[in-house]
C-alpha cells in the first residue's frame, strides 16, 4: 500500500451543493439544485449551460456569495465561501453598470473600495480595463448614451477593475443582438486569455457556451445536478477564434450539446407546468 | 408641425408648439373670465374683471405689506418641508434598508397617512397653541407621512442589482447606501419632494385660515369678510404663481442635476 498522493487544493471547489427555497401558502418549496460538486483550475474559463430556469445562476450566485446553500459548501482557493466580496465579480445581464457614471467613473467605481492599491494605481487599473475594452474614445461618455453591447464591455471592466479572483457572468450578453454577440465573446475569450481570469458564464445558448468554454457543465432540468462535464479541448482541438464555429469538430459537439439541452428543455417545461398547477 | 400630427392618436409635438399652444390656452381662459363678468353673465361682485384682480394685487403690494405675508407663508412651507425632508428621507432609506425598521413603521404611518390632515387641526392647536408650532405641524403632518412612503419606495425600486455589484466590488452595506442607493432613487426622489412641496400650500391655506393674523390664507380670509372678491382672487393667484414658479425651478434644477436622463 502506498499512502495517497496528497491532492493540490483545487482553485474553485464546490462541494456537495443543494439549494432549496422554502415555500410559502401559495408555493411549495422548490428544490433548484440537488447535491452538485465540481471542482475548477484557476485560468479556466467554465460555462453553465441548462434550461432556463433549472438553478445554474443559483448556483453561480451561491459561488459569488450573494446566495447561501441550503448544504454543502464553495471554497476558493480552500477558503470557505461565506458572503460576497470583492474577490468574486459579477457581470448582469441587465442594470449592469450605474447611469449615473460615465464610462471611465464607471469602470473607476470598480476600484473603489479597493485597499491594495493607491489612488495612482486605481486611476493606472482604471485606465488599463478602459482600453482593454476598447472604449477609451467613450470615456466621459453617460452610460445610456451608449449602446447595449458597450454597457455590458464597460461592466466587465468595471468588474475586472476590482481584481476579482474569479469572473462571474449571469447572461451577460443575453439581452443582446446576434452580431453585438458574437463580437462580444470574441472579445472576451481575448480578454480572458489575457488576465487568465478563473470565469464561471451562465448560458442557455447552446452555440455561445461550445464557442466560449473550455469546460461545459450541462445542467439538468430542477432541480439541477451537472448530468455532463465536458472539456472542449478534447473535442474541439487548437485556439479558438471565430472561425472554429465552421470547423467539423465545432459541429459535432454544438450538436452533441444541443441534443442534451433540448431533452433537459422539455423536461424542464414538463416540471414547470406540474408546478404550476400545483401537482 | 401640422396639424394633423396634433390631432392624430398619440401624433408628435415639438416643445415649441407645445409653448404656443399653451399661451392661447391661457389667453383663451382670461377672455372667456373677463367676458362673462363684463356681459354680467356672471355678477362682477362674484367674477370681477380681470383688470380689478390685477388692480387689487397691485394695492396690496403697495398699501397693504402684502409682501410680509407672501414673506411668512413661504417661510411656514419652507420651514416644514425642509423638516419633513431631514427627517423622511434618511428614515424612508432606512426603512427599506432593514426589514425591522419597515415592518416597524409601515403599519402605524400607513394609518396616520389616512388620517385627514384638517381634522387634525384642532388636536394640534391644543398641543402647539395658535403661534408658528401649530401651523409647521399642521404641514408637518400633511407631508411627512405621505413622503416617508415615497421615499421609502424609491430605495425599494433601486435594482438588486445595482446592490449586489456593490457587495462584489467590496463595498459594506453604510458604502452601498451612500454611493450607490442614494445615487439610483435620487431623480425619482427629486421629483416626489415637488410634488410634496405642492402639498405643503394646501394645507397652509387651511392652518393660516383656521390659526393665524398673518400669512396669504389669512390674508384671503379676512378679504372674504368685507367680500373683497379682487382681493381674494388675487391672494388665491399669488400662491398659484409662487407654486408654479417653484416648481418650475425645481424642474430645472431636476434637469441639471441628473444629465444622465
Amino acid at each position: 500500500m502506498t499512502a495517497a498522493v496528497p491532492q493540490p487544493t483545487p482553485f474553485l471547489s464546490v462541494d456537495r451543493v443543494s439549494k432549496a427555497f422554502p415555500g410559502d401558502e401559495d408555493r411549495p418549496p422548490i428544490e433548484v439544485i440537488d447535491d452538485v460538486s465540481m471542482d475548477l483550475a484557476a485560468g479556466e474559463f467554465a460555462v453553465y449551460l441548462g434550461p432556463s430556469g433549472c438553478g445554474k445562476t443559483t448556483l453561480m450566485r451561491i459561488v459569488g456569495g450573494l446566495e447561501t446553500a441550503s448544504s454543502g459548501a464553495v471554497y476558493l482557493e480552500g477558503t470557505r465561501v461565506t458572503g460576497p466580496d470583492r474577490k468574486k465579480g459579477m457581470v448582469f445581464q441587465a442594470y449592469s453598470s450605474f447611469p449615473w457614471l460615465t464610462v471611465i467613473e464607471n469602470i473607476r467605481f470598480g476600484t473603489r473600495y479597493r485597499r491594495d492599491i493607491g489612488p495612482r494605481e486605481k486611476e493606472e487599473v482604471a485606465r488599463h480595463y478602459l482600453d482593454l475594452v476598447g472604449l477609451a474614445d467613450f470615456a466621459g461618455y453617460y452610460v445610456n448614451r451608449i449602446s447595449g453591447g458597450m454597457r455590458q464591455r464597460v461592466a466587465i471592466a468595471r468588474t475586472l477593475a476590482a481584481g476579482p479572483d474569479v469572473l462571474l457572468m449571469d447572461e451577460p450578453f443575453g439581452a443582446l443582438d446576434a452580431q453585438t454577440r458574437e463580437f462580444l465573446q470574441v472579445q472576451l475569450l481575448e480578454i480572458s486569455r489575457l488576465e487568465k481570469k478563473t470565469v464561471i458564464f451562465v448560458t442557455h445558448d447552446v452555440e455561445e457556451a461550445v464557442f466560449l468554454a473550455d469546460r461545459i457543465l450541462m445542467f439538468s432540468a430542477r432541480p439541477a445536478t451537472v448530468i455532463e462535464d465536458i472539456r472542449v479541448a478534447e473535442h474541439i482541438p487548437g485556439e479558438r477564434a471565430l472561425e472554429s464555429k465552421e470547423s467539423e469538430a465545432f459541429f459535432h459537439l454544438r450538436n452533441h450539446v444541443r441534443d442534451l439541452m433540448r431533452a433537459q428543455t422539455r423536461r424542464e417545461e414538463e416540471i414547470d407546468i406540474r408546478g404550476r398547477s400545483g401537482a | 408641425m401640422t396639424l394633423g400630427s396634433l390631432l392624430s392618436y398619440r401624433g408628435a409635438s415639438t416643445s415649441r408648439t407645445d409653448v404656443v399652444l399653451a399661451i392661447v390656452a391661457f389667453v383663451g381662459f382670461v377672455l372667456v373670465w373677463d367676458l362673462m363678468s363684463r356681459f354680467n353673465i356672471v355678477d362682477p361682485r362674484f367674477l370681477p374683471l380681470p383688470w380689478k384682480v390685477v388692480e387689487a394685487l397691485y394695492r396690496m403690494f403697495t398699501e397693504q405689506n402684502f409682501l410680509d405675508d407672501v414673506w411668512i407663508s413661504v417661510a411656514r412651507v419652507w420651514g416644514a418641508f425642509l423638516l419633513s425632508v431631514v427627517i423622511a428621507v434618511p428614515m424612508g432609506v432606512w426603512m427599506s434598508n432593514y426589514r425591522i425598521v419597515g415592518a416597524l413603521s409601515e403599519p402605524i404611518i400607513d394609518f396616520i397617512r389616512y388620517l385627514p390632515v384638517p381634522a387634525l387641526v384642532p388636536l394640534l392647536i391644543i398641543w402647539f397653541g395658535i403661534g408658528e408650532g401649530s401651523k409647521i405641524a399642521v404641514l408637518w403632518m400633511g407631508t411627512f407621512f405621505q413622503l416617508v412612503l415615497l421615499i421609502a419606495d424609491d430605495a425599494k425600486r433601486v435594482p438588486r442589482e445595482f446592490v449586489e455589484i456593490g457587495y462584489t466590488l467590496g463595498a459594506r452595506p453604510r458604502q452601498i447606501t451612500r454611493d450607490i442607493v442614494i445615487r439610483a432613487m435620487a431623480p425619482s426622489t427629486v421629483d416626489n419632494l415637488r410634488i410634496t412641496l405642492g402639498w405643503c400650500w394646501t394645507y397652509l391655506i387651511i392652518a393660516e385660515i383656521v390659526a393665524s393674523r398673518s400669512g396669504i390664507g389669512h390674508y384671503i380670509w379676512s378679504m372674504r369678510r368685507f367680500v373683497k372678491t379682487p382681493e381674494v382672487m388675487a391672494g388665491i393667484l399669488t400662491v398659484g404663481v409662487i407654486g408654479l414658479v417653484t416648481d418650475q425651478a425645481i424642474r430645472l434644477a431636476h434637469r441639471r442635476l441628473f444629465r444622465y436622463l
